[in-house]
Formats: C-alpha cells, sequence, structure tokens
C-alpha cells in the first residue's frame, strides 16, 4: 500500500500577482504529476494542510501552485509569509481532472475557471500549447487575470463582474449565453461550487452531453 | 490452536478475514468467528463512520472479556486512523496496519511460538492473500483492486486504503480458476473502487470480460462500484449468463449540488443513465446502493431530491448513513453541518422508504422458479441468492450447500 506521504519541498520564488494572489515555486524533489492533478501543501510545521491545483507543467523544472490569501484562513496567511529557502510539505499527486492522453489536436476545448480556478488551465496550456481551448475566466477585477499573457492570443477571455476592464463584463455564466458552445466541444469547468453547478446547466442546454463536461470543484 | 476472527465493515474486509482464515485453517489452525476458546482473536476493524469505530472498539473490548487469556490481534482500517487510541486503550494487544495484514499469519504463528510477533516486509503485499472458497461465505470474494484516488470530500478510506493499485489480471484470473476449481459457485469481486481498475492498459470492463470467460459452472458477482467509469464494453456485458444481474451503485445523493460538494464524479442523469441502459438490457436488474443523509448544507429540499431518485430507480436494497464526521477530510471544515436530529429525522425517513422500494422489488420474484444458490439448509429448508440477489427459501431434502438449484421458491421475508 503506497499512502500518500508528505515531503518537505523548499521555495524559490514567490511571486505576486495582486496583493492578496501568488504563486508560490518550489522545487519539485521529483514530484510527478499530470497537468490537472492537484497536491496537498501546507507550511512546514504546520498541522493543516490545502489543495491545490498544480499551476506549472509537468514539463516544468520546478513546481508551482497560485494562491489566494484567505485572511481568516489557516494556511494561507501562513503560506503568504513564507520567502524563497523556506520550506513548505507537499504530498504527491492526485485526481482525475486530466485530459484524454489521445486528445485530437483540433478537438475543441472550452475550460471554464473562476478565481484561482485557472490553476490546471495554465498547466493544461503550459503542458500542451498547441490546444484548440478558449478559456474563460471568471473574475471580479481585471487585476485578476493572472498572468494572461501565458495564454495564445484570443484564446483567454477575463468575464469581470465588478470592473468593465476585462474582455467581457459579466460573469462566466453570461458570457456562455451569450456565446453558446457547439455540443462537441470538450468541457473542463474548475472553482467554486456554484459556478459549476450553473455552467453545467446551461452547457447542457446548449447541447453537450454530461460525459463531455468535467468538474474540479473548489471550496 | 485455535485462531477466532472478527470482521467489521465492507465486503474487502470479508475477503481479507476469509483468506487469512483460509491460510490459517492449511497450516493446520483452527478457525472460527467465536472468541471463546481461541488462542488468539483477530478483530478485523472498519473506520469509515463514527459508528463503525465504536462497532471496533466494542467488539475488542467484548473479545477480550469473554476470554481474557486470549492472545488479541488487531488490523483493518481503524489501526491507520486510530493507532495511538488503540495501543493506548489495548495495550497488550499486537496492532498491524493495513500494509501488513496479509502477513497476519507469520506474525500470529511467529506470537505464539515464540512470544514474538515479528513480521518482515517480505511476509506481506497488498494482493498476497491465499485463494479461499467457502470459509466464513458461501460466495467466494476474489480481490482486484485496493486503495482509492478519488478523495471524496466525505471519506476517510483513501487516507486508510491509500492510493488505488490494480492487482495484474493474471494474478485476478489464477484466483479465479483457482477457486471455481475447489468448487466456487459464485465470485464476488471485490476491492475499494473497483471501477478504477486499470492495469496496464486493461479496464474493469475487460477485466470482467475475461472472468466471465473462465470455464466453469459459477455466477459473476460485482460488489460495490462507482457509477463514474462505465463504458459500452461494461454494458455489452450486461445479460452474459455468467453477470449476476445485480450492482451495488453507489449513489451517496440524489442532488447534483451535494454530489459536486462530495467531489463525486457523476450526476444525477449520468447515474440515471447507466440505470436506464441497464434496464434496457434486463428490467429486472437489481440495483443497490449507499445514500448519506445529511451532508452539510444538505437543504429538505436537497435531501427529497435523494428520495425521488430512490424511488426512479426501485432500488433492491439501499444502505443509509447519516452523515459522520471524519477528521482530516475537506467535509468536516465545510460550513453549515446538520443538526443530528434533522439527520436521524431524514434517516428514518429514507429506512422507510427503502423498505418499501425492497418489498417492491422483490415482490414479482416471490414463488416464482429462480436459479438459487444454496446457502443453508434448516429444517427441511433450503435458502439463499437469486441471481438478482433476492433472498429465496424452498423446501428441500438436499442438506448441501453452495449448490445451484432452479426452483420454484420464496422471497425469504415473504415467509408467511
Amino acid at each position: 500500500m503506497r499512502k500518500r506521504s508528505f515531503n518537505l519541498h523548499k521555495i524559490i520564488e514567490k511571486r505576486d500577482l495582486t496583493p492578496s494572489t501568488f504563486v508560490l515555486r518550489m522545487e519539485r524533489n521529483g514530484l510527478e504529476f499530470v497537468a490537472g492533478q492537484h497536491i496537498q501543501v501546507g507550511p512546514p510545521n504546520g498541522i493543516h494542510t490545502r489543495e491545490y491545483s498544480i499551476y506549472s507543467a509537468p514539463g516544468d523544472k520546478d513546481l508551482e501552485i497560485l494562491v489566494r490569501e484567505v485572511e481568516t484562513g489557516l494556511v494561507t496567511p501562513a503560506l503568504k509569509k513564507l520567502k524563497p529557502e523556506d520550506g513548505v510539505v507537499i504530498n504527491d499527486a492526485v485526481g482525475y481532472f486530466t485530459l484524454p492522453g489521445d486528445l485530437a489536436e483540433e478537438q475543441p476545448l472550452l475550460f471554464v475557471a473562476s478565481g484561482t480556478g485557472i490553476s490546471p488551465f495554465h498547466s493544461f496550456v503550459k503542458d500542451r500549447p498547441a490546444l484548440n481551448y478558449r478559456l474563460l475566466h471568471g473574475v471580479r477585477y481585471a487585476s485578476e487575470a493572472y498572468e494572461r499573457e501565458d495564454y495564445a492570443e484570443g484564446r483567454y477571455v477575463a468575464c469581470t463582474s465588478q470592473d468593465a476592464g476585462g474582455d467581457f463584463k459579466g460573469r462566466v455564466t453570461d458570457y456562455l449565453r451569450q456565446n453558446p458552445v457547439n455540443p462537441d466541444t470538450l468541457c473542463y469547468l474548475c472553482g467554486n461550487c456554484d459556478m459549476i453547478h450553473e455552467v453545467f446547466d446551461i452547457l447542457e442546454e446548449q447541447g453537450v452531453k454530461s460525459d463531455n463536461i468535467f468538474t474540479e470543484v473548489y471550496f | 490452536m485455535r485462531v477466532a476472527f472478527k470482521t467489521l465493515g465492507c465486503r474487502l474486509n470479508q475477503y481479507e478475514t476469509d483468506a487469512l482464515a483460509a491460510q490459517f485453517r492449511e497450516q493446520g489452525y483452527e478457525v472460527s468467528e467465536q472468541e471463546e476458546g481461541a488462542d488468539v482473536v483477530v478483530v478485523n476493524t472498519c473506520t469509515v463512520t463514527n459508528q463503525s469505530n465504536q462497532k471496533s472498539r466494542h467488539v475488542i473490548s467484548h473479545a477480550g472479556k469473554v476470554n481474557p487469556t486470549a492472545k488479541m490481534v488487531i488490523t483493518g482500517c481503524m489501526t491507520e486512523s486510530h493507532a495511538d487510541q488503540l495501543h493506548q486503550k489495548f495495550p497488550g494487544a499486537t496492532i498491524i496496519n493495513n500494509q501488513a495484514k496479509s502477513g497476519i499469519f507469520q506474525s500470529v504463528d511467529a506470537l505464539l511460538k515464540t512470544g514474538n510477533p515479528v513480521l518482515s516486509n517480505k511476509d506481506f503485499d497488498l494482493f498476497s492473500y491465499q485463494s479461499f472458497t467457502e470459509m466464513f461465505h458461501t460466495r467466494s470474494l476474489v480481490k482486484i483492486q485496493d486503495g482509492c484516488d478519488n478523495f471524496c470530500t466525505f471519506c476517510i478510506i483513501p487516507f486508510v486504503r491509500g492510493r488505488a493499485v490494480s492487482r495484474p489480471a493474471n494474478q485476478v484470473l489464477q484466483n479465479v480458476r483457482e477457486v471455481v476449481a475447489k468448487g466456487a459457485k459464485e465470485i464476488v469481486l471485490t476491492g475499494v473502487n473497483i471501477s478504477r481498475y486499470d492495469h496496464q492498459g486493461l479496464k474493469f470492463s475487460g477485466l470482467l470480460d475475461q472472468i466471465l470467460n473462465v470455464e466453469g459452472d459459477f455466477r459473476v458477482r460485482i460488489s460495490s462500484i462507482e457509477p463514474d467509469r462505465f463504458d459500452d464494453h461494461f454494458f455489452s456485458l450486461v445479460g452474459h449468463p455468467k453477470l449476476a444481474p445485480h450492482l451495488h451503485l453507489c449513489l451517496q445523493s440524489g442532488s447534483d449540488r451535494i454530489l459536486l460538494q462530495m467531489r463525486r464524479m457523476y450526476t444525477v442523469s449520468e447515474f440515471m443513465s447507466i440505470v436506464d441502459r441497464v434496464r434496457a438490457r434486463d428490467p429486472r436488474f437489481n440495483f443497490t446502493t449507499d445514500v448519506i443523509v445529511g451532508f452539510p448544507g444538505e437543504t429538505e429540499e436537497e435531501f427529497e431530491e435523494t428520495m425521488d431518485v430512490a424511488r426512479r430507480v426501485g432500488f433492491g436494497h439501499m444502505h443509509i448513513f447519516k452523515y459522520s464526521v471524519r477528521k482530516n477530510t475537506r467535509a468536516e471544515r465545510m460550513p453549515h453541518h446538520i443538526p443530528d436530529a434533522v439527520k436521524t429525522d431524514r434517516s428514518q425517513r429514507m429506512h422507510a422508504l427503502a423498505e418499501e422500494l425492497k418489498a417492491a422489488y422483490r415482490a414479482p420474484f416471490d414463488q416464482t422458479e429462480q436459479r438459487v444458490l444454496v446457502e443453508k439448509w434448516a429444517d427441511g429448508k433450503a435458502s439463499g441468492y437469486n441471481d438478482y440477489y433476492v433472498p429465496m427459501v424452498f423446501d428441500s431434502d438436499n442438506k448441501k450447500r453452495n449448490r445451484f438449484e432452479q426452483v420454484v421458491a420464496r422471497v425469504q421475508d415473504f415467509e408467511e
């Protein structure tokens, strides 16, 4: 029996994206994963950990996660205080929110994320840049369009609910209602439960079979 | 020397106990399910709910009271989740975790011979259990998989059973051939998450197909399975003469929102699609299930949605669990935990519905001709399960167990 065991990984860099959101880059230490999988991460001397989809690609030298601080949380404020050379504990990657290995290059893909739910899609795209995808990212403000330059021209759509600085003013659900998808699209949804629930219904109404909708819920 | 086995929880635990008992018997030990008179008592624990923990502790304490001179060996999932507590409460016991469970014979043998329960890591692995038939159960359990990577938010099992691992197909097939050769009439495929079976690209349906093609007069029953990996190949096997028309298909909730919160990997419509596709091939196909009531945030409407799905499926049997907080799971930290009184009320209502549905499902089988695998005989009556997993009983002078009989029988609960 192989249990998930925690290993210490040294932090290489902390990259602030907004006042509350940052990317932690850590030593890989041989950790194997498939794009879309998640790990548990926690401060080295704490008893609490939280799950994070891996932000970096399996081919990258280092390991990255995207973290948004929850001020009242037990883990994210501690992670935010960490500096390069500090360590975090991480266990091995698990999860089935992954792309099929035999995916045809022209297969249309829809990625729908809310907030830091963009992480697995960042990993997908970095791992397989030739994917035929459209990424809808639901955020409050355009400033939360985390590292949008990492996505190919015209494929990333920031749906901003609180300002007009994104590509679309409104929620991802509004965007989808105005821009229906082709029923042959493979759809991947990651983020909060309510968003996933609502988007799932919209996609089914637009003719996407539930077999072609994959979800990863963040809480 | 006599070894007593006490088993709690799932089919996989039953399989592992039966296999261990077979190994002890083969090595000349007497085996029993009664602790009285035993030299060693092995308790195979369960930790899936708080109630399971309580029952496990009770069984250990009770065995210690009934037979205080017996050496106590504790194994199973509670040794993974509550090892420190078990050591404190039962300081004289030998505690062997899940990983080392298959080495219990070596450990107990050493304990009795030398007083020291030594166990080398060469003595065990997850699948190195003895093939057996007819130990404590007539049905012959075959382990095809262990562990789970699903990490449902309510579930502690991935933490106590470890990562998903599939038994090589050649070992599974060898095990099936061995137990069929020993006379097994019913093979039950067991594991923690058998729908995720994947060994070198061979998926569950492919393995099942190969098992169904093993020669012999036997039927195959699929035990508990998750509704998230059914492929066309599987549906093509429904109706195979060796495949028992019964699935224990875990629903957990009939609300899509709650299923998401549970991190289940299917929707209600996908669940119903499996039911519909199977019933299109066999309208009497029996679906039994597990349901959790009172998951954090479950509203009355969402509970009613589960009741509605249960009615639509017409489950032949339901295992109903009141949501039970498991430490370090994601659901533990969720808001809006449901008061126990509400959970109890929902559980009672679900149980009442389950009884109604069970009776309705079983009624058409009563006093009809069925193939029954005889498991018991007493006072001129033979009893056992038909292919659909309905318990049947009929008059018979033949006391032989583990035999198929094609006979007009009554549903067991329907006897006057």
